[in-house]
């Protein structure tokens, strides 16, 4: 049997069924990020002081993957026209760089970006003290006082966007971000011990997502209590190493060149050329130790949610566009290419959609 | 786009018009990103700088739609516009009522204390102190 209007128009919509189809659908799909949106919005405007952590996404990764889908989407159309001008190689050509484009999407944002946050870890600290007291040595004063100022212009670019709350939040609530790069363990009599990161889940670094769990301030809340690293394997120590680019940067102020490298098992100064610098912080000092994930913070839940959904529709597309490029669509193409040529079209205003959607995303989320 | 046009319209008229609105996109990125790093926030304040990355996306969406997606040829066609018209309302009318609601934490005529990190604000029902009994 024949379906109707799968080339040709409908008398009544002037539109074959499939256009009329999708259209519909991009509406559902409106409906649904629309939602995201708003709550986006709300979320955002009632974030507590401070705590809107934007300042952690890397802004070139975001540009970067920003331009991959534009070129995806002028490829997809081009794809398309190379259909109308009857040119099948033109159409593979055309259809295989919006794969290839697409891939390097998803790799850059599955492969690169979300694996880097789920190893960057936040620690904020169980009083202004302690807080005071690492950040000293992060940026190697004897007093917090004399690096205040770096201290403020690093937490306001990351998590205080519009320099508004610096006064309002706590130095014990200011996180000290960066890898955790080594820990500490005490026999009984007291002698310490240095250990690698990783060696003690048997995993690699880049495998360490949602691997250090504390959080005092969550304790007894859940029933059952929250697993807490710190006390599983008895750590009384992590190293952390400070951001690059971020804490490092302040040379004025810090002098941070020379400093013990925890990585290395037998305390030596230098390892992969010196750069990785850490300090150690005893865990009775800190409150929190949490990745990038989604319980970091509303901003991460809602930024995983908004671009995790983003693209299982990347994805989707993918799928569907491999599909075209197999042998079964090149003889649907010949026996009937209008159909064919149709069904390209609605792929592509499905793929215009994911870059819409993405063209939003990419200010909100990384520059605004 | 469901009106016809012929090869030659394809290859000398639409093909160009791809191009440009490739390069309206890449130029739009470029513009935010670098009145991002320009830090336009801190010069323009949140609102005007937010207004301006949502302007600029807006165009670079409108081209996209428009071209693209073949608004510009398909616009005629009620299924597609009215569609459209709706899924436009929808998404104002869920923006307005999430921004309302924002606005029901506004005090009148005083300062949205709403967040004041480290300190209680007492509700208007704690300032009021109990009155003995008087027998």
């Amino acid at each position: 049997m024949e379906i109707p209007h799968n080339s040709t128009a409908r008398p009544d919509t002037g539109l074959y069924n499939g256009k009329a189809g999708i259209w519909l659908f991009l509406a559902s799909e409106v409906m649904l990020f629309g939602a995201l949106f708003s709550a986006y919005l709300l979320l955002r405007v009632g974030a507590e002081p401070g705590n809107w952590s934007m300042g952690l996404m890397n802004k070139w990764v975001g540009a970067f993957n920003t331009l991959i889908l534009i070129a995806s989407s002028a490829t997809v159309v081009l794809a398309w026209v190379s259909l109308k001008l009857k040119d099948w190689a033109g159409f593979k050509k055309w259809k295989i760089a919006t794969v290839i484009f697409a891939c390097m999407f998803l790799v850059v944002k599955w492969g690169y970006e979300w694996p880097a946050k789920f190893t960057h870890y936040d620690i904020t600290f169980e009083n202004d003290a302690a807080a005071k007291k690492v950040f000293a040595e992060v940026f190697d004063k004897k007093d917090y006082t004399d690096c205040e100022a770096a201290h403020k212009e690093i937490w306001e670019e990351r998590y205080d966007a519009y320099n508004k709350h610096w006064k309002n939040v706590a130095t014990k609530d200011k996180p000290l971000d960066g890898h955790i790069v080594g820990y500490w363990t005490a026999d009984k009599d007291g002698t310490r011990h240095h250990h690698k990161v990783g060696a003690a889940f048997d995993v690699s670094f880049w495998s360490h997502a949602f691997a250090w769990r504390h959080d005092k301030r969550n304790k007894g809340r859940t029933a059952g209590g929250k697993r807490d690293t710190f006390d599983e394997k008895k750590i009384i120590a992590v190293d952390i190493e400070p951001a690059h680019g971020v804490w490092d940067k302040h040379k004025k102020h810090a002098a941070v060149i020379d400093r013990r490298y925890a990585e290395a098992d037998d305390g030596k100064a230098t390892d992969g050329g010196g750069t990785h610098n850490a300090v150690t912080i005893e865990t009775s000092l800190i409150s929190r130790v949490s990745s990038y994930e989604p319980a970091h913070s509303t901003f991460f839940a809602v930024y995983y949610t908004l671009t995790g959904l983003h693209a299982l529709h990347v994805f989707g597309g993918i799928l569907v566009m491999i599909y075209h490029l197999l042998p079964i669509s090149r003889r649907m193409y010949e026996s009937d290419p209008e159909r064919f040529t149709n069904r390209i079209e609605i792929v592509g205003l499905f793929w215009h959609f994911v870059d819409l959607v993405w063209i939003f995303l990419f200010p909100i989320l990384y520059l605004l | 786009m469901a009106e016809e046009h012929n090869a030659e319209w394809y290859e000398k008229k639409f093909k160009p018009m791809i191009y440009l609105v490739g390069g309206v996109l890449i130029a739009g990125t470029i513009i935010s990103f670098a009145a991002d790093l320009m830090g336009i926030a801190d010069k323009w304040g949140f609102s005007n700088a937010i207004l301006f990355g949502l302007g600029v996306a807006t165009v670079k969406a409108s081209t996209v739609i428009y071209i693209f997606m073949h608004l510009k040829w398909d616009l005629k066609f009620k299924t597609i516009s009215l569609t459209l018209l709706s899924t436009v309302l929808f998404f104002i009318g869920m923006m307005a009522l999430t921004v309302g609601s924002e606005n029901d934490y506004m005090k009148p005529g005083g300062e949205d204390s709403t967040w004041v990190h480290g300190k209680h604000v007492p509700t208007a029902d704690e300032n009021k102190t109990e009155e003995a009994p008087s027998n």
